[in-house]
């Protein structure tokens, strides 16, 4: 036996096998990632008139990674036009739900609402390093079992590369750190012959200026630590609106912050594309725990639970700038507050503009989602009851 | 778009230099380690991840 390990023969047969071996976990791994580049999208619901790409508004994203669908939701009544992005952060799971939510329920009565369920959807398509975030996460629904992605706070690195040491936002000339360059919402309001994330913030502020769009919603999650947080940020043009409509949550229940967008931070929605188009632009935030960095584990339970035992013990030393208990924050709640919130700042933009109402009905509410849910339906089950 | 190419062409050589190694490597787990290092390459040389 011994003889046969000094033949020369022997190198080679275990160098083959560590390459098979290499090709195995290569080929396992390649197929794991293709499979991300499919991100399943919404059932179409009784009030989508069309889907549309972005590129109808912009064409240099026509058939490219950044050309992502919009849901045009007509009413028969006349009005306004209002716009909803989800997935701006594909690793915010509660944007892009309330999104799919309000396409698959939503029945419009005045004025066009059009829905980008994925606004940035390159960044589903890839998860981010060293995470360990899921790929993918289930909910059960009237049609069964649907899986939905989770993906990337930035576009995939296959499709913007390299990222440069300082990212320089056009046009202000402020200067952030590299991998912004692929973080949509420091990208606005975009320019045609920029990276693609500059392109489809420049789709995105294109449809708004060609549709007229008079409010504009950026659905986001943030870590329980982050400061803005189950908070609500607002163009100055849209502080109006955004007092009254927030009101109007405080009123109901919800507990929610405002607060102005700021002149000297740029890039994101609440600040370019109230500067560059003439929508009310608004931004609002929950907690999501599989965002943090005093996380444990992540699981399924933690991005659709909000569950995580390490943010109970990080609240009981006042490290989180969200009240945390045992109940946690599940996606019905997180859910809850967009679409809540939604309906409560257009009611005050009808207010405002009532010759460019907006109204519609369907979209299950605050109540509908989370107060009058069963504790055990929390977490993924009670949402799954409003989805087709 | 040409860095692209540049940096792809790169990543080619640097796996035809990892596949020589683990081929003229004696140790097992030397070679073991070339092997593992050429998944990330071939995976970004053909633009999966």
């Amino acid at each position: 036996m011994k003889e046969f390990f000094k033949k020369p023969i022997f190198p080679i047969i275990t160098a083959s096998v560590s390459l098979v071996l290499a090709i195995g976990i290569m080929v396992a791994a390649g197929v794991s990632f293709v499979k991300c580049w499919d991100v399943p999208m919404p059932i179409e619901g009784p009030n989508v008139t069309e889907v549309k790409m972005l590129s109808e508004w912009y064409d240099g994203l026509k058939d490219g990674p950044g050309d992502t669908p919009v849901y045009v939701l007509k009413g028969e009544g006349d009005g306004g036009a209002m716009l909803i992005l989800g997935g701006t952060h594909g690793n915010e799971p509660s944007g892009y739900m309330s999104a799919v939510t309000f396409i698959e329920t939503a029945i419009i009565e005045n004025g066009t609402v059009y829905v980008i369920p994925y606004t940035n959807i390159s960044s589903m398509t890839h998860n981010d390093p060293g995470e360990g975030n899921l790929q993918y996460f289930t909910l059960q629904t009237k049609s069964g079992e649907r899986i939905f992605r989770f993906g990337s706070r930035a576009t995939n690195p296959i499709h913007q590369w390299p990222d440069p040491d300082v990212y320089t936002h056009h046009p202000s000339g402020q200067q952030l750190s590299g991998s912004e360059t692929r973080n949509i919402n420091r990208a606005y309001p975009g320019r045609e012959d920029g990276t693609l994330t500059e392109q489809i913030a420049f789709g995105i502020a294109e449809l708004i200026r060609t549709e007229d769009v008079g409010i504009t919603f950026d659905l986001h999650e943030a870590s329980p630590e982050y400061p803005v947080i189950n908070a609500t940020v607002a163009h100055q043009d849209a502080m109006t609106i955004a007092s009254e409509g927030c009101i109007n949550l405080l009123l109901s229940g919800i507990d929610m912050a405002l607060e102005q967008s700021p002149t000297n931070f740029h890039g994101l929605t609440h600040r370019e594309l109230g500067d560059y188009t003439d929508t009310m632009a608004i931004l609002m935030e929950t907690a999501n725990a599989s965002q943090g960095r005093l996380r444990g584990g992540t699981s399924e339970e933690q991005v659709l639970g909000g569950v995580d035992d390490y943010y109970l013990y990080s609240e009981s030393i006042g490290m989180l700038f969200v009240p945390w208990d045992e109940n946690h924050h599940p996606i019905e709640e997180r859910c809850g507050r967009h679409l809540q919130g939604i309906y409560e700042y257009t009611m005050a933009y009808n207010n405002a503009y009532p010759d460019k109402i907006v109204t519609y009905s369907g979209v299950p509410s605050y109540q509908e989602l989370f107060l009058d849910a069963d504790k055990e339906d929390l977490g993924g089950t009670q949402l799954g009851k409003f989805l087709r | 778009m040409v860095l692209t190419i540049i940096y792809r062409l790169i990543i080619a050589l640097v796996i035809a230099l990892v596949g020589w190694n683990l081929f003229t490597e004696k140790k097992f787990t030397a070679q073991l380690t070339a092997a593992m290092v050429l998944i990330p390459l071939v995976l970004r040389a053909l633009m999966i991840k």
